[in-house]
């Protein structure tokens, strides 16, 4: 089956896309408030150095996000 | 618009992290702050004065920085509770709303959420300094139209335009503002509007989004009576809401509505190139270096608060002593002489020697919280604190841990997840704070001795080093197993911002240090100078004339054995002692700990420590009968007192068997048991208020001391 969408953890370093929409509700609240929105372009900077988080940026932002947070953002492919 | 006088006019400042609000309120109060009681919230908020030019005063308060009015942690949940309580003592009469310059359109949601709430608002913008080197520019007159609510630019790094927003402030309290906009920014879905009638309807509560937020939040906003709730659930129920999608829904349109301000409002865009933080990020939270730096930031850290602290402790301890003879010298002899030197005075000392350390370890603490990089530590090891059922936000706790943790359990109000947030709380006490620092060094200096392991690293540093060791491997398995016993499913966030590198704020540094510090000597000092003084009394005095009686024994024992006139002093002293109350109870309690390897001067010693773990030292000054000796202890420089006090306690043996107490296996038992017992009357105190009851504060104590003694009847076994 071929999916319509990615997740955060599929970008390489450096690779950005637009987010599509978020799976967990308590997250896109939590998401939204800081400014991380449906449209908005996600970048990926780099993954933790022990793994299981990632350093993004949006509009400028840095944020810091769990796997499981970074997984529930869905990216246009 | 008129509320109230000027007297007694209350602004509240607001914002989202990292919006450089306490440095526009050190900006605005300058040194007239202080952090007081907020009633209702065990939240240390700062407030202070400010002074207009016609002599009106007004009271502003520092508000936890927030994104939303739907809280995710306890320390944004109290801005939403306080501005949902008109009736609140603080509820404030206007807000100064600070957002940054760079990222405008990020800061506006909780602007428009409070403009909702029918508080007179102002806008100030925060130049920060890179909001040049970006290249943004704002219309603000464009902007204040657009959104309705007045709005200045100023620096709360230079202090650039400050007056300007001073005169701002003082025409929202005078009602004279130019701009007051009354529509409500959102407008609510027709369910929402059900919801928000049937709301006002029963409690009463007139504005239309305090009733909304309520419904949203009635299960935990403090003020709510049970009843209420009740009602407040059966009308949730009825109407079938769902609170997270209609946040997420408010949130989006919110934004969709000023978007476009922001777009007409700002004639250039900031572009964000790659910049000095990017850079510095690359190697800071690289995959190898970032955690081989942390590690070296640390060891730096404690080489620091060594070094740099002998000193200043020093200078402390003579001027101690130098005062103590003095005093002795000059008062006439008697009970109360011996209180004020022996007592009092010994009880100050024991306070303010730990200043330096104290003040050093937060001064380096504030400064990588301030330049930003404490947030890249929670990015980097937020998995291994899972591991043991913690946050990545939870190294902030247990890195100030080592300096005390008092203040440290108070940070942890920034995790979300109330079990992350519990195990940070119980676990933190087990990484040595620096209270454990003197008697590790008597213990280790007494027993240990200084030669070189290998040729390569002196034994007594080593045994030093793994106290820090076993706290921390004390603390993280001791979270894990907590993990594993709790269980409970509730969301758990990361998600947290990496600001910008900056140079520290150095006035907002000084002045937390100094109020970390205060907080220390006031707090704690009040314990350890009631301690030192209760225990001055009751190693002084005893049951009827027991003490007079044994002070005859030891006099007529040495008249018979012939003994030098210091050596019928000691032997006086001790008599006494083991006649007095101290005495009696430390015999008491010697049974229970004599499998640890310790006499009944150590379990008094061990009692007065559960006040604080600092009075050791002092206690153990006491009872060897040194008077004005303790502060010595601490000192690395090997002076006459120190020596005589070591001395004296390796002269020390039991009394039924009369082997010496002071063996390897002792100090090591004794160094294990101050490394893990909760030692500390603030601790527990601290942890009931923010766990908001006795039940954790009581387990902790009780678990933190079974394993203590445990580990350490291990330890004496083990070496003995």
């Amino acid at each position: 089956m071929l999916r319509r969408y990615k997740t955060v953890p599929d970008l390489k370093a450096h690779e950005s896309a637009a987010a599509i929409s978020f799976v967990d509700p308590a997250l896109a609240c939590k998401l939204t408030a800081m400014g991380v929105r449906p449209g908005a372009v996600i970048e990926m900077i780099r993954k933790a150095p022990f793994g299981k988080a990632y350093y993004i940026k949006v509009d400028g932002i840095r944020l810091a996000l769990r796997e499981e947070e970074a997984f529930s953002i869905l990216l246009e492919i | 618009m008129t509320r109230g006088d000027a007297q007694t006019y209350k602004i509240a400042l607001v914002g989202n992290p990292n919006s450089g609000k306490s440095t526009i309120f050190n900006q605005l109060t300058g040194l007239r702050q202080k952090t007081g009681n907020f009633p209702g919230v065990t939240v240390d908020i700062k407030s202070g004065k400010i002074r207009f030019a016609g002599g009106i005063e007004a009271i502003l308060t520092d508000l936890p920085g927030t994104y939303s009015l739907y809280p995710t942690s306890s320390d944004e949940k109290i801005v939403a509770a306080l501005l949902t309580h008109p009736a609140h003592a603080n509820f404030p009469d206007g807000i100064v709303y600070i957002a940054d310059t760079n990222h405008l359109e990020k800061h506006l949601l909780l602007l428009t959420q409070i403009m909702d709430l029918g508080i007179p608002i102002l806008l100030a913008l925060n130049m920060s300094d890179t909001a040049a080197e970006l290249g943004i520019k704002v219309n603000i007159i464009r902007l204040s139209e657009r959104l309705g609510v007045p709005v200045v630019f100023v620096s709360g790094r230079t202090g650039e335009n400050i007056d300007r927003l001073q005169a701002e402030l003082e025409k929202m309290m005078l009602g004279t503002q130019a701009i007051h906009k009354t529509a409500a920014f959102y407008t609510p879905t027709e369910a929402e509007k059900q919801l928000v009638e049937a709301v006002q309807l029963n409690l009463g509560t007139e504005n239309p989004y305090r009733a909304l937020l309520i419904a949203h939040h009635y299960q935990w906003l403090p003020f709510l009576q049970h009843s209420e709730r009740e009602t407040l659930a059966a009308i949730v129920e009825t109407k079938h809401f769902q609170s997270l999608r209609a946040q997420v829904d408010e949130t989006l349109d919110r934004f969709d509505r000023f978007t476009p301000f922001v777009q007409e409002s700002v004639q250039e865009a900031p572009t964000f190139p790659n910049t000095t933080t990017d850079r510095l990020d690359a190697l800071l939270t690289h995959r190898i270096g970032g955690p081989l730096i942390f590690f070296a930031v640390m060891l730096l850290m404690f080489q620091a608060i060594f070094d740099w602290s002998v000193y200043p402790m020093d200078w402390i301890e003579t001027g101690f002593s130098w005062l103590n003879d003095g005093l002795k010298a000059a008062l006439p002899a008697g009970w109360f002489s011996d209180l004020f030197t022996d007592g009092i005075l010994a009880g100050l000392s024991g306070i303010l020697i730990f200043i330096p350390q104290i003040a050093i370890l937060f001064l380096l603490i504030t400064i990588l919280e301030e330049v930003g990089y404490m947030s890249r530590v929670v990015f980097m090891f937020d998995k291994t604190m899972r591991r043991a059922g913690m946050n990545g936000r939870s190294v902030i706790s247990l890195i100030g841990g080592g300096a005390c943790a008092v203040p440290a359990i108070m940070s942890s109000r920034t995790i979300g997840n109330w079990q992350e947030r519990l195990i940070t709380i119980m676990v933190t006490p087990f990484i040595s704070c620096s209270a454990r620092i003197p008697v590790y060094l008597v213990l280790i200096g007494l027993a240990v001795p200084a030669v070189k392991i290998g040729g390569l690293i002196n034994a007594q540093t080593l045994v030093f080093a793994s106290m820090y060791a076993l706290g921390v491997i004390a603390a993280f398995a001791s979270g894990w197993a907590m993990k594993k016993w709790l269980r409970t499913r509730e969301p758990s966030f990361l998600a947290i911002e990496l600001p910008e590198y900056r140079m520290p704020d150095w006035k907002n540094v000084a002045l937390t240090v100094w109020e970390k510090v205060a907080a220390f000597v006031w707090g704690a000092g009040k314990i350890i100078l009631f301690v030192s003084i209760a225990l001055w009394g009751l190693s002084r005095f005893g049951p009827g004339n027991a003490v007079e009686t044994a002070e005859n024994t030891a006099r007529e024992k040495a008249q018979t054995t012939q003994l030098s006139t210091s050596e019928t002093e000691d032997l006086i002293a001790h008599h006494r002692l083991e006649a007095s109350y101290a005495g009696q109870m430390g015999k008491f309690i010697e049974p229970a700990i004599r499998p640890l390897g310790y006499d009944w001067k150590i379990g008094i010693a061990l009692l007065t420590s559960f006040a604080a773990r600092e009075v050791f030292t002092g206690t153990l000054a006491v009872l060897y009968n040194m008077g004005s000796a303790e502060p010595d202890i601490s000192s690395r420089t090997d002076n006459q007192a120190k020596v005589t006090m070591r001395a004296k306690m390796r002269e020390e043996t039991f009394s039924d068997n009369g082997k010496p107490v002071y063996t390897l296996a002792t100090a090591l038992s004794l160094l294990v048991f101050y490394a893990l017992a909760l030692q500390c009357m603030s601790t527990i105190a601290v942890v009931k208020r923010e766990t908001g009851s006795w039940k954790w504060a009581l387990f902790q104590f009780t678990f933190m001391s079974a394993l203590a003694y445990v580990v350490a009847w291990l330890v004496y076994l083990l070496f003995s």
